[in-house]
C-alpha cells in the first residue's frame, strides 16, 4: 500500500516535470525541472531494488551532467524565444504523432508478460545475499569487459571530439608556465645598475 | 571469456592499440606529428586488412565447413558477444580497405585548407574500429556500443572543419538526428529484451525459430531497429540528414562516409534481419521493401535537380541502398552473396568519383558544382576518362564493375520472384543514369573556364588508379569477389 | 610447315593492322608502312609455299583454334582449312595485297592519316584472309563482313569528300541486302544440315538434294532455296546486277582501294564462296542456272555500261564487273575451276590496270576524266607499257596452242565451257560472253587510246606537271605485270588442264554429267575461235574510233540516240532504285518519325516522363528544408508510420 503510494507519488512528478522540460518558457527552469525528473526516476529505481542505478543517476546525472546544462544555459546568450517559434504550428501534428506513439506502445507495454524464463538468461543471479551493486561489479569485468571497454573507447573518442572541435592554441594569450617561473634564476632575470642622476640609461 | 578472444579479435584489438598509441604521439609531438600518424594511420589498417584476409585464407579453405550449425570453433569471442565469420571479414576487408584510402584521400586536401591534425587519422581509425566491431557483433549490446563508437567519430568528422560554418551546422546536424536514431535503436533493444531477456543474436534467433507468432513488442522493437539502422544507411525516411552532411563535411569526410559507414551499417542490418530476426523475416520484409523503394525513388528523382557534386553524390548514395536493400529483402544466400558482391563494387567506386571531386581544383580552391566539370575533357582528359569509368560504373553500363553490381542484385530478385522490385530497381536506374551521363556530357561537350589545377599528387592518383582499375579489372576477373562473396553467404545464412 | 606458320599467313596482317593502326602515332608513318608491309609480305611469302605444299604436293590441313558458339547443338569453331582453293585464294589475296601495300606507300606518300591507311589496308587483308580459311559458313560470314566494314573503312577514307560518305554509305546498305540473303542462307543451312560447318554439310548435301521445306504455304525445294539465298549474298558482294549499283560508286576511294577490293579480291568473295559450296550447288540446277542467267546479264550489262563511260576508273570497275559475270557463268555451267582460274588472272591484271590508271591519275595531278587526258604515252612510258599489257591480258589476246596472256587461257576456258554445257542457259552464256569478249576489247582500247594518244587535252600546267611515279609505285606493278602476262600460259595445265584433279584435289566438286571442262576439249573449233574473232575487231573499231574519226562516236551515240542515253545512264538503276526504295523508304520513315515518333513514343514516353520526373525532382528537392527539427520530425512519422502499420496488421 505504501509501496504503490510512493510509486504514484513518484511517477507522477517525474511526468508532470517531464512536461514541464518542454513546456517552460525560462531555460533555467527547464534544466532544473530535468533535475527534478532525474530525482524522481531515482526514487523509482529504488522502489525497484535497484539502487545502484538510482545512485548513479543521482551522482552522474544530477549531479554532473545537469549542472553542466544550467552551467551552459545560463552562460550562452541564446534566445529560447526565437528557438520556440515554429512550436504553436507544429504542436498539433507533433501531438498527433507523439499521441498515436503513446498509445500504441501502451497497449503494447499492457499486453506485456514476464517471461520467467528470461531470467534464466541474465547472468546476474538474483540472490538475497549479493546486493546488485556488487552483482553487477562481478559482471562488469567478466561477461561484460567487452561492451564495458568499448564504452571506454567511446567515451576516449567523445574527449578527443571536445577537444578537436573547441580547443585553440591562441598564440598572443599568455600563460603560466610554473615549472619556467621555479628554473628561473635571479642573475637571467634581474640587473642591477647603478644610474647616474639625469643621464638615464640603456637597457 | 578467455585468452582465444584476445585471438579471435586480434584485429580489432590491435586497431584500438594502435590508434591509441597515435594519441598519445600525436599529442606529445603536437601538429608537427600530422603528417607521420596520417602515414602510420594508413600502413596501419593496410596491414590489419592483409591480416584479415589471410585470416580469411586460414579459415575458409572451403565454404562448407564454415557452416555456423557445424560448429564455428574460433569464431566467437567475449562470451559469443563477437563472432568472427566469413561475412564478417569479408565486410572488415572492405571497410579496412575504404578507411586505409580515406586516408590518404585525405593529405592534399587537409594540407591545403588548413585542417592537416594528428586527431583526423586517429578519429578515422576509431570510426573504423567502431564498424569493424558493429559487424562482428553478435549481440545487441555489443552490435550498440559499436555503432556508438563509429558514430561518435562520424559526428566529429563532419565537423571537423570546425571554423567553417557549413561544416560545424553538419556535424552538429549529423549529432542531434544521429542521437535520436540511436534512442530508437536502443528503445528498440529494450523493447527485444524486455520480451525476450535476451540479447545475443544466437540465443533470439533460436527463440523466434521457436516461437509461433511472436509478440507484438517484438515486432514493434524491431521496427525501431530498423529504424535506426536505417538511419545509419540513410534510407527514406531516414535519410534527410544526408545532402546536408554530405554537403557540409570536408570532402575527404564525406568521401569517408560514403565509402565505409554505409558498407558496414548495410553489413549489421543484414547480419540483424537474417540471423536473428530471419525467421520473422515476413514480418521485417516489407518494411524494408517499402524502405527500399522509397529509397531507390527519391535517390533517383532528387538527384535530378542538384547542382552540387556533394549533395548528388548524397542522393546518389541513397539511391543505392535502395538497391543493396533489394539483396536483404530477397535474404537467403543468393541475396547476401549480391549484396556483398554490390557494396564490395559500390564503395570503391564512390571513392573513385570523391578522388575526382577532390582532385578537382581552380587555383588552389575546390570545386564542388556539377557545372565546375565542363570542359574538363579538353584540360584534364585522363581524369576526365576516370570520371566517365567511374559514372558509367555508377549507371550500370554493362562492362563495368557497376553493371554487374546491380545485375547480381536483380537477379536474385528476379530469381527470387521479386519481379516489382527487380522493375522499380531498373527503371529507377535509368532516371539515375540521366544525372551521371550528365556530368560526362558536361565534360566533354560542353565549355566551362577551362582552368583547372593539374593533377594532384601521389596520395589521390593511387586512390584514382586503383579505383579506376577496380571497375575494369572486376569485369575480367570478378571470381575472388564472387567467390568469396558466396562463402560470407553461406558462412551467414547458415545454407 | 607447320601450323603455326600457316597461322602467320593469316594473322600477320591482322597483328600489322593492330599495330599501324592503335600505335600509328607513335611509330610514325614510316614504321606503320614497314609494319603493315612487312607483315603483309611475309604472309605472302608464305602463301606462296602454302599453295607448293597444299596445292601442288596435295597437303590438306585444317586447325581448329578455339570454340566460338556452343548453343544446344549448334557448334561453331574458330577453325583454318588449307586446300587448294584456299591456297590459291592465298596466294591471290596475299599476292596483290602485299603489292597494293607497297605501291600505296608511294601513291599515299602524301597524306595526312598514312597510318589509318595502311592500317585499314592489313585489316581488309586480314577479313579477307578468315573468309578464304574458314572451315564453315559462320566464320566465313564473320570474314564477309569483315571485309565490307574494311571496304566501307577505305572507300570512306578521305571522309571530308560527302561524295564518299555518300559512296560508302551505298556500298554498305546494298550489300546489307545481299548479307541479309548470306545470312538467311546460313540459318536455312542449319535448319536442313543440322550444321554449318562445311565438311558436314557437303556430306549430306547428296542425300538431301530432293528436300523440301514448307514456307508460307509454298512447298519450296531446300536446297535451292539455300543456295539462292547464299547466291544473294554472293550477288551483293560481287556486283551483281541489281546489287552492283555500289561498285562504281566504290571508286571515290582511294585507287589502291579500288585496285586491291573493289578489283582483285573482296568482288570475288562470291565467286569464291559458289566454288567452295560446289557440292551444294551441284545438287541444285536451278541455282545454277539462276547464277548462269545472272551472271551472264552482269557480264554484258556491265560491259557496254564499260563503252560508254569517260571516268577512267569507272571504265575499268564496269569492266570488272563484267569480267565476275564471267566467273559467275563459269560457274554456273559447272566450271568452278575455269571460274576460280579466271579470278586469279583477273586479280593479276585488273590490279595491273587499276594500279596503273592509279598511276596516270598521278601524272594528271588528280584528274579522272579520260576526256581531260591524252597525248601522254611518250611521258610515262613504262606506265604505258603496264597498261598494254594489262588491256592485253583483259581482252585475252593469245594463239591457241602458242602463247596468250593471262585472260586468254581463262576467259576461253570459261567460254568454251559455257559451249560445252548441256543446258540451254550455257549457250545462251556463250554467245553474250562472245559479245562481251567484243566490248572488252573495245573498252580497253578506248581506254588506252584516250588516256595516252591523240592531242593533250589537258591544260598547259597540268601537262608541265606529267610525270613517270616514282620507282616505289611502279616495281610493285612488275610481279602483276608477269603474273598478266604468263599466269594463264603456267597455271593453264593445273587449274583447267590435265593436272586439274590431282590439283583441286577434291576441294571442288563436279558432277560427272556437268563436267563442262572435261567436254569443253571436244566443241567445235569455230566455237573456240570465236571469242578472238570478235575481240580483235573490238581493238581495231576502237583504233577507227578514237584515232582515224574521233568524229564517229558522237555521230554513232546521235544516231542511236535513245540506246546510247540508256547506256551512258547505266540503265537507269540508280535512278531506279532512288524512286523504289530510297524515297519510299524516307517518306515512311517521315511518316513514323514525326507522327510515331515524336508524336505518340515521345510525347508520352520519354519526353512526358521526363517533364514528369522533373517535377517529382522539385517536389522531393522542396522536402530538402535544412532544418533539423523537420528532418527529426520526418524520422519520427516514419517510425509511427511503421508501427501503426504493424498495429494494424497483427
Amino acid at each position: 500500500m505504501l509501496q504503490a503510494f510512493i510509486f504514484y507519488m513518484f511517477a507522477t512528478v517525474l511526468v508532470a516535470s517531464a512536461v514541464m522540460v518542454v513546456a517552460s518558457r525560462n531555460p533555467v527552469h527547464a534544466v532544473l525541472f530535468l533535475i527534478l525528473c532525474f530525482f524522481n526516476a531515482a526514487g523509482l529505481f529504488l522502489l525497484m531494488g535497484a539502487e545502484f542505478i538510482a545512485f548513479i543517476l543521482v551522482i552522474v546525472y544530477v549531479g554532473a551532467v545537469a549542472v553542466l546544462f544550467l552551467f551552459v544555459v545560463m552562460m550562452l546568450d541564446i534566445n529560447f524565444v526565437d528557438l520556440r517559434k515554429g512550436f504553436r504550428r507544429y504542436l498539433p501534428i507533433g501531438l498527433a504523432v507523439g499521441l498515436i506513439l503513446l498509445v500504441q506502445l501502451a497497449l503494447v507495454v499492457s499486453s506485456w508478460a514476464y517471461n520467467p524464463s528470461s531470467l534464466s538468461n541474465t547472468p546476474i543471479l538474483n540472490s538475497p545475499d549479493v546486493d546488485n551493486t556488487r552483482a553487477i561489479g562481478r559482471v562488469l569485468y567478466t561477461t561484460y569487459l567487452y561492451p564495458f571497454q568499448v564504452s571506454g573507447l567511446i567515451l576516449l573518442v567523445a574527449m578527443i571530439g571536445a577537444i578537436v572541435l573547441t580547443l585553440r592554441h591562441k598564440p598572443d594569450v599568455r600563460r603560466q608556465r610554473s615549472s619556467q617561473q621555479l628554473d628561473r634564476q635571479i642573475d637571467q632575470v634581474m640587473d642591477v645598475r647603478k644610474i647616474e642622476p639625469g643621464q638615464g640609461v640603456n637597457l | 571469456m578467455n585468452f582465444t578472444s584476445l585471438y579471435t579479435a586480434f584485429p580489432e584489438i590491435s586497431l584500438a592499440v594502435f590508434a591509441m598509441l597515435m594519441l598519445i604521439y600525436g599529442v606529445v609531438r603536437g601538429e608537427r606529428s600530422a603528417q607521420t600518424v596520417g602515414i602510420a594511420s594508413f600502413v596501419a589498417v593496410l596491414s590489419i586488412m592483409i591480416f584479415v584476409l589471410k585470416l580469411g585464407f586460414i579459415y575458409s579453405p572451403g565454404f562448407p565447413k564454415l557452416h555456423i550449425s557445424a560448429g564455428c570453433y574460433g569464431c566467437y569471442a567475449f562470451d559469443y558477444m563477437f563472432i568472427d565469420d566469413a561475412f564478417a571479414r569479408f565486410v572488415k576487408v572492405i571497410l579496412l580497405c575504404g578507411s586505409a584510402l580515406s586516408i590518404i584521400l585525405s593529405w592534399t586536401y587537409l594540407k591545403k585548407e588548413n585542417l592537416s591534425h594528428p586527431e583526423y587519422p586517429i578519429l578515422i581509425l576509431f570510426a573504423t574500429l567502431g564498424m569493424l566491431l558493429m559487424v562482428s557483433a553478435n549481440d545487441l549490446l555489443a552490435l550498440y556500443v559499436g555503432l556508438e563508437l563509429q558514430s561518435l567519430s562520424l559526428y566529429v568528422l563532419a565537423a571537423y572543419n570546425r571554423d567553417n560554418a557549413k561544416s560545424s551546422e553538419s556535424g552538429l546536424k549529423y549529432f542531434v538526428l544521429g542521437a535520436l536514431s540511436s534512442g530508437l535503436l536502443l528503445y528498440g533493444i529494450s523493447l527485444i529484451y524486455g520480451y525476450t531477456g535476451v540479447t545475443k543474436f544466437t540465443s533470439l534467433s533460436k527463440l523466434f525459430i521457436d516461437m509461433h507468432q511472436p509478440p507484438i513488442g517484438v515486432l514493434f522493437g524491431l521496427v525501431f531497429i530498423c529504424a535506426g539502422l536505417a538511419f545509419k544507411v540513410s534510407a527514406v525516411p531516414f535519410h534527410m540528414w544526408t545532402p546536408d552532411v554530405y554537403e557540409g563535411a570536408p570532402t575527404p569526410v564525406t568521401a569517408f562516409f560514403a565509402a565505409a559507414p554505409k558498407v558496414a551499417a548495410l553489413a549489421v542490418l543484414a547480419r540483424l534481419l537474417i540471423v536473428p530476426f530471419g525467421s520473422l523475416a515476413h514480418q521485417w520484409g516489407q518494411i524494408i521493401v517499402f524502405i527500399s523503394v522509397a529509397s531507390m525513388l527519391l535517390g533517383s528523382f532528387a538527384g535530378l535537380v542538384q547542382s552540387s557534386i556533394k549533395r548528388l553524390m548524397a542522393y546518389s548514395s541513397i539511391a543505392n541502398v535502395g538497391y543493396a536493400l533489394v539483396g536483404i529483402i530477397v535474404g537467403g544466400t543468393a541475396g547476401m552473396q549480391a549484396l556483398l558482391i554490390y557494396v564490395a563494387i559500390y564503395f570503391i567506386n564512390t571513392l573513385g568519383v570523391f578522388a575526382v571531386i577532390l582532385s578537382l581544383r581552380r587555383k588552389g580552391k575546390s570545386l564542388d558544382r556539377i557545372v565546375d566539370f565542363s570542359g574538363l575533357a579538353k584540360t584534364n582528359p585522363l581524369l576526365a576518362l576516370t570520371m566517365v569509368i567511374f559514372m558509367f560504373s555508377l549507371a550500370g553500363v554493362p562492362p563495368l564493375a557497376g553493371f554487374f553490381g546491380k545485375y547480381f542484385i536483380f537477379l536474385a530478385a528476379v530469381k527470387a520472384g521479386m519481379m516489382p522490385l527487380a522493375i522499380i530497381g531498373v527503371l529507377t536506374s535509368v532516371v539515375s543514369a540521366y544525372y551521371y551521363l550528365r556530368i560526362i556530357k558536361l565534360m566533354y561537350f560542353d565549355d566551362g573556364i577551362n582552368i583547372f589545377d593539374p593533377l594532384p599528387e601521389f596520395g589521390l592518383r593511387i586512390v584514382l588508379a586503383i579505383s579506376a582499375l577496380y571497375m575494369i579489372v572486376f569485369t575480367i576477373w570478378p571470381a575472388p569477389i564472387i567467390d568469396q562473396a558466396l562463402i560470407a553467404a553461406h558462412s551467414l545464412t547458415g545454407g | 610447315m607447320s601450323q603455326p606458320l600457316y597461322m602467320a599467313a593469316v594473322f600477320f596482317p591482322l597483328l600489322g593492322a593492330f599495330i599501324a593502326g592503335l600505335f600509328g602515332r607513335k611509330i610514325g608513318d614510316r614504321g606503320s608502312q614497314i609494319v603493315t608491309c612487312g607483315g603483309v609480305l611475309v604472309a605472302a611469302a608464305l602463301s606462296i609455299k602454302i599453295f607448293v605444299d597444299v596445292a601442288l604436293h596435295g597437303e590438306i590441313h585444317a586447325f581448329t583454334l578455339a570454340p566460338w558458339i556452343q548453343s544446344g547443338t549448334f557448334t561453331v569453331n574458330w577453325g583454318l582449312q588449307f586446300d587448294t582453293l584456299t591456297a590459291v585464294m592465298l596466294i591471290v589475296v596475299n599476292g596483290v595485297s602485299s603489292m597494293v601495300h607497297v605501291y600505296s606507300v608511294g601513291y599515299m606518300g602524301h597524306d595526312k592519316s598514312i597510318p589509318r591507311f595502311m592500317s585499314y589496308l592489313s585489316l581488309f587483308t586480314f577479313f579477307m584472309l578468315m573468309l578464304v580459311t574458314s572451315d564453315n559458313l559462320l566464320q566465313m560470314f564473320f570474314g564477309w563482313e569483315g571485309v565490307g566494314l574494311a571496304s566501307y573503312l577505305l572507300i570512306n577514307f578521305w571522309y571530308e569528300k560527302e561524295s564518299a560518305n555518300n559512296a560508302a554509305i551505298k556500298a554498305f546498305l546494298v550489300n546489307r541486302v545481299g548479307d541479309f540473303g548470306f545470312a538467311l542462307g546460313i540459318f536455312g543451312c542449319f535448319l536442313i544440315f543440322g550444321s554449318v560447318q562445311f565438311a558436314d554439310m557437303f556430306h549430306k548435301a547428296p542425300d538431301l538434294a530432293n528436300l523440301s521445306f514448307l514456307f508460307l504455304g509454298h512447298t519450296l525445294p531446300a536446297l535451292t532455296t539455300v543456295c539462292l539465298l547464299l547466291f544473294i549474298g554472293a550477288m551483293g558482294k560481287s556486283a551483281q546486277l541489281g546489287l552492283h549499283t555500289w561498285l562504281p560508286d566504290a571508286m571515290e576511294g582511294p585507287t589502291p582501294v579500288s585496285a586491291l577490293i573493289h578489283a582483285a579480291t573482296m568482288v570475288t568473295a562470291g565467286v569464291f564462296m559458289v566454288a567452295r559450296l560446289s557440292p551444294m550447288f551441284e545438287y541444285a540446277p536451278m541455282a545454277l542456272m539462276v547464277v548462269t542467267l545472272v551472271g551472264a546479264l552482269t557480264a554484258i550489262v556491265a560491259g557496254s555500261i564499260g563503252l560508254t563511260q569517260f571516268d577512267i576508273k569507272r571504265v575499268i570497275a564496269y569492266s570488272t564487273m563484267s569480267q565476275l559475270g564471267y566467273m559467275f557463268f563459269a560457274a554456273g555451267v559447272s566450271a568452278y575451276s575455269a571460274a576460280i582460274f579466271h579470278l586469279m588472272t583477273h586479280a593479276f591484271f585488273k590490279a595491273l590496270l587499276f594500279l596503273g590508271a592509279g598511276s596516270v591519275i598521278h601524272a594528271f595531278s588528280g584528274e579522272q576524266d579520260m576526256r581531260k587526258m591524252g597525248g601522254i604515252w611518250r611521258k610515262i612510258p613504262i606506265t604505258y607499257a603496264y597498261m598494254w599489257i594489262g588491256s592485253l591480258a583483259l581482252a585475252g589476246i593469245g594463239l591457241d596452242g602458242v602463247f596468250g596472256m593471262a585472260g586468254f587461257y581463262s576467259k576461253d576456258m570459261i567460254l568454251e565451257s559455257a559451249a560445252a554445257s548441256s543446258h540451254w542457259f550455257g549457250h545462251l552464256a556463250y554467245w553474250l560472253g562472245v559479245i562481251v569478249a567484243f566490248m572488252t576489247a573495245f573498252y580497253s582500247w578506248r581506254l588506252l587510246i584516250l588516256t595516252f594518244h591523240g592531242r593533250p587535252r589537258a591544260d598547259a600546267h597540268t601537262m608541265e606537271h606529267v610525270h613517270e611515279s616514282p620507282w616505289i609505285m611502279l616495281g610493285p606493278l612488275v610481279p602483276l605485270a608477269i603474273g598478266a602476262i604468263f599466269a594463264g600460259w603456267y597455271a593453264d595445265d593445273w587449274f583447267v588442264g590435265a593436272a586439274r584433279s590431282n590439283f583441286w584435289n577434291g576441294s571442288i566438286f563436279v558432277l560427272a554429267q556437268d563436267n563442262t571442262i572435261d567436254k569443253a576439249h571436244f566443241i567445235p573449233e569455230w566455237e573456240k575461235w570465236l571469242p578472238m574473232g570478235f575481240a580483235l575487231p573490238g581493238i581495231i573499231f576502237a583504233y577507227v574510233f578514237y584515232t582515224l574519226k574521233p568524229d564517229l562516236p558522237g555521230k554513232v551515240a546521235k544516231a542511236c540516240g535513245g540506246l546510247y542515253r540508256l547506256v551512258y545512264h547505266k540503265y537507269y538503276f540508280d535512278e531506279l532504285y532512288d524512286f523504289l526504295f530510297v524515297r519510299m523508304a524516307s517518306r515512311l520513315g517521315r511518316i513514323f518519325w514525326v507522327g510515331g515518333d515524336d508524336g505518340i513514343i515521345d510525347g508520352y514516353g520519354p519526353n512526358g516522363v521526363a517533364a514528369l520526373t522533373g517535377r517529382i525532382a522539385k517536389y522531393i528537392g522542396a522536402l530538402q528544408t535544412g532544418y533539423v527539427y523537420h528532418y527529426a520530425f520526418a524520422m519520427v512519422i516514419g517510425v509511427a508510420a511503421f508501427v501503426t502499420w504493424f498495429w494494424f496488421r497483427s
